[in-house]
């Protein structure tokens, strides 16, 4: 019998959902057909993720209905969801560590005989599946600690098979997977479609997206602006639909004057991480850094401020080569990092603004060996009216600002030691309009003052508007560079996402 | 987290670490056999009447009430993981036997009836066992601590009850319990043996052993497959209560008698179901793992108990024990999971 891949398995319609003033999801409808690889693509923010948690069930909508094979279903709920056969992989491999193979497979769907579980046809059906979706021969009784990532990958996706699944949402599936590993993943999904299987393919790999798609859906600004045929369209149309145009007037400009070099890495390679990485980054210039979730642009950043050591590379600052060993040392060489994870690296939140900023430089508050109050008030007040930090007293948690003014005191911190070098890992994440602009004017002071800044984004418009250049991180290896005039969404998009760098573009 | 070139470059060291990993616990497991073997033989060579049969059902009997124990708490290790710091522990099961074990008495001494009196005890050890279950799943307190501070309110609870005095009770059940025999085996043998099968189906042979070993090796996972791992993770604690009800009757029978001393059993406990972990490659309790290690613990005891030495000393060997297993296995463990 022809497959039906025409008719659909799952339809999401007028999906809405907001989080607060936030509006995540605006009217986006999602079709899957039978038999077909899907995919799901959109910038950071666009609602893939958003859109995925409502089909499992994890968010509910504000409006919209969803159909599981013909079914209109309106309370979802994850196990609802995995009886009408719709399975997860997530990106995080959720097996049990200390699980063998095939108890990760029959998890909460044991065979038994009587009141025994039946661990014979456990090893024997895991053995079976795995030799026939993937050719593998796994042996049952080993841990899944022991195994590959790949392999542990396949041991989800397996689990969902023994579960009969009808639709696999594979969310980033290859980000932890080499070349081969990848290739091999692909035959298996080829096959799988062939099997009369959906798969909902999550990736922000571009090249993967074209080939192993057989539709793809775009997402934009929390809806679905397209449909598209990866095959006929090609990546640029792809991109060229996820990139939101209207950039406002948020950068403000800025012209200063690039002095001497500050900051020199020659070479930096760290094992599985990134490789041979020179970068060099001189007085008043901001200097953005981006790259796909596990590029190895995290890493990288870890190790210019201390928190990993490099296998490889030097550094140099003012010329002089340095070693980074700790925090402590980076410090010392006053070099500021701005951690993503605010909440847990940036700020303590527990304490007072004023804990807070003199945290990293106790000894310009002390006298006689104690914390001065009035020293630490002068120079604390100071930087709450530099920066325009909303707070009534400089004793208020910092647990009780917002986001931005959450920030600004991480910023503030550095300023009191009179950091030169800063590192700035997402600085503008989860603050909101207004206070992005104050972060981005307080960056553009700093460069004027003569400070070096490293901007590390996964938002491309920020970059755009921020940096006089831009580095992009692709697996593990810089692999181009964009001034300010070269440097637009479409191309960096295109760059972090291997789909086409600029120097090819150039030579072509 | 896994990064994009982590895989290709780390793809070897990585398989061959856990080849060495392999290697490493069956040394492990080899060599702690080793030792328990040496160090019985040793006893067997210098101390007189070790290897008599009276002595060897004496330990086994004496034993019943310690597996009854360790099982307890090997249950809460497994459901809770074997994390040194954030992972199950049950540190009231002891002072929750002092409880049961009193109430147990008190009740017969007093005139109730077998039945009444041990449904009241097994209902205190559960009682107990769901206190600890609120604390640690509701309250989200380690478990560490929560069942710490639970086992200073039993204690006092039992020296309420008894006021610091020995009970002695007698019925029919306890003298079955206590002098009772049946092909060849006393009944407290034959009660260790049968709560010993039981267990090791629980445990290895039924769909809830499985499940539980996944809640404890990774809540997460287990949580996305479908199970509920707060109920799993509680019901540890009311079993382990129940051991403790269920060890409190036979202790009673054969004392016939309430002690107070019943909170010094703690650290053998503790160390027998932590010494059972070395006899896995996942280093998690085992059935077997479980009993080969209360045997051992209570062979120990008896041996040192025998050449003389002081009973202070049989404290600090288990003290000793459990440092060693766990430096052993958290140094063999991967890290970062």
């Amino acid at each position: 019998m022809p497959l039906d891949t025409q008719s659909a398995i799952i339809e999401m319609q007028g999906i809405s959902k907001r989080f607060g003033p936030v509006r995540a999801l605006e009217e986006a409808s999602l079709t899957i057909h039978r038999g077909r690889i899907h995919g799901l693509v959109g910038a950071n923010g666009a609602g893939k993720s958003t859109i995925i948690k409502v089909l499992a069930g994890i968010l509910r909508p504000d409006a919209g209905t969803i159909r599981i094979d013909g079914q209109e279903v309106t309370r979802l709920t994850p196990a609802l969801v995995e009886k009408l056969g719709v399975h997860f992989i997530h990106q995080d491999r959720l097996l049990v560590p200390t699980a063998t193979v095939a108890e990760a497979i029959f998890l909460r769907h044991e065979p038994r005989i009587g009141p025994f579980l039946n661990l014979r046809a456990m090893r024997r059906r895991s053995a079976e599946l795995l030799k026939h979706y993937f050719d593998l021969d796994l042996p049952a009784d080993a841990l899944v600690q022991d195994l590959t990532t790949a392999q542990q990958k396949i041991v989800q996706i397996t689990r969902a098979l023994a579960q009969e699944a009808k639709v696999l949402v594979l969310d980033e599936p290859t980000a932890a997977l080499v070349k081969r590993e990848v290739d091999s993943l692909f035959r298996v999904l080829r096959r799988l479609r062939d099997d009369g299987i959906s798969v909902i393919f999550i990736s922000h790999y571009m090249q993967e997206i074209e080939e192993i798609c057989d539709e793809v859906t775009v997402m934009r600004n929390g809806t679905d602006v397209g449909v598209v045929d990866p095959r006929q369209s090609g990546i640029d149309e792809i991109v060229a639909m996820m990139i939101n145009r209207d950039m406002g007037e948020m950068y403000p400009a800025r012209s200063v004057a690039i002095g001497a070099p500050v900051l020199e890495v020659q070479g930096l390679s760290r094992d599985g991480s990134f490789r041979n990485v020179s970068l060099t980054l001189r007085a008043g210039e901001i200097v953005g850094l981006t790259g796909l979730l596990g590029s190895g642009v995290k890493e990288l950043v870890q190790c210019l401020f201390g928190l990993d050591r490099p296998d490889a590379g030097r550094v140099a600052i003012d010329g002089q080569e340095v070693a980074l060993g700790s925090p402590v040392q980076a410090v010392g060489r006053r070099i500021a990092l701005l951690p993503e994870d605010r909440r847990a690296h940036g700020v303590a939140m527990g304490l007072s603004i004023a804990d807070n900023i003199a945290l990293a430089s106790m000894q310009r508050y002390a006298k006689g060996g104690l914390v001065s109050a009035a020293k630490e008030a002068a120079i604390v007040d100071g930087l709450i009216r530099d920066l325009s930090i909303k707070t009534p007293h400089r004793h208020n948690l910092v647990r009780n600002l917002s986001g931005g003014n959450q920030q600004k005191v991480a910023i503030a911190k550095w300023l009191s030691c009179q950091s030169r070098i800063y590192v700035l890992d997402e600085p503008t994440v989860a603050v909101d309009v207004g206070a992005k602009v104050e972060i981005y004017n307080l960056m553009n002071r700093l460069a004027a003052e003569g400070a070096a800044i490293l901007l590390m984004s996964s938002e491309l418009e920020e970059l755009v508007g921020m940096c006089d250049r831009t580095l992009v991180i692709y697996r593990g290896e810089l692999i181009d560079e964009f001034t300010r005039a070269e440097a637009d969404t479409d191309s960096l998009l295109a760059a972090a996402s291997g789909a086409a760098r600029k120097t090819a573009r150039e030579t072509a | 987290m896994t990064m994009t070139i982590a895989a290709e470059t780390a793809a070897k060291p990585a398989r061959a670490r856990g080849a060495l990993r392999r290697q490493g616990t069956l040394v492990l497991r080899l060599g702690a056999l080793a030792m328990f073997a040496l160090i019985m033989a040793w006893f067997a060579f210098t101390t007189r009447g070790f290897v008599s049969p009276a002595n060897i059902f004496n330990v086994i009997e004496q034993t019943a009430v310690m597996g009854v124990l360790s099982f307890g708490m090997a249950v809460v290790l497994i459901g809770g993981g074997t994390d040194v710091q954030t992972g199950g522990i049950d540190l009231s099961i002891a002072a929750n036997t002092g409880l049961c074990a009193a109430v147990y008495a008190t009740l017969l001494a007093g005139g109730s009836g077998d039945l009444a009196a041990a449904a009241a005890a097994i209902g205190t050890g559960i009682a107990v066992g769901l206190l600890n279950a609120f604390a640690v799943v509701r309250l989200g307190i380690l478990p560490l601590l929560a069942t710490l501070a639970v086992m200073n309110i039993v204690a006092g609870l039992e020296l309420t009850v008894t006021e610091n005095q020995v009970i002695g009770a007698n019925s029919t059940v306890t003298q079955l319990i206590a002098t009772g025999r049946f092909l060849g085996l006393s009944v407290l043998a034959w009660i260790f043996i049968l709560f010993s099968a039981l267990m090791t189906w629980a445990i290895h042979y039924s769909r809830i052993g499985l499940r539980l070993y996944a809640v404890g090796g990774h809540p997460e996972a287990a949580r996305a497959a479908g199970i509920n791992v707060g109920a799993y993770v509680a019901g540890t604690y009311a079993f382990s209560g129940f051991c403790a009800g269920f060890a409190a009757i036979l202790l009673v029978a054969r004392l016939s008698a309430s002690t107070t001393a019943t909170g010094q059993l703690l650290l053998a406990i503790l160390a027998a179901a932590l010494l059972g972990t070395v006899f896995s490659r996942r280093f998690v309790p085992t059935a077997g793992g479980t009993i080969l290690s209360t045997l051992f613990i209570g062979f120990l005891a008896n041996g040192f108990q025998l050449s003389n030495v002081s009973y202070y000393w049989v404290n600090g060997v288990q003290g000793v024990l459990i440092l060693m297993v766990v430096a052993v296995t958290t140094f063999a463990k991967p890290q970062g999971k």
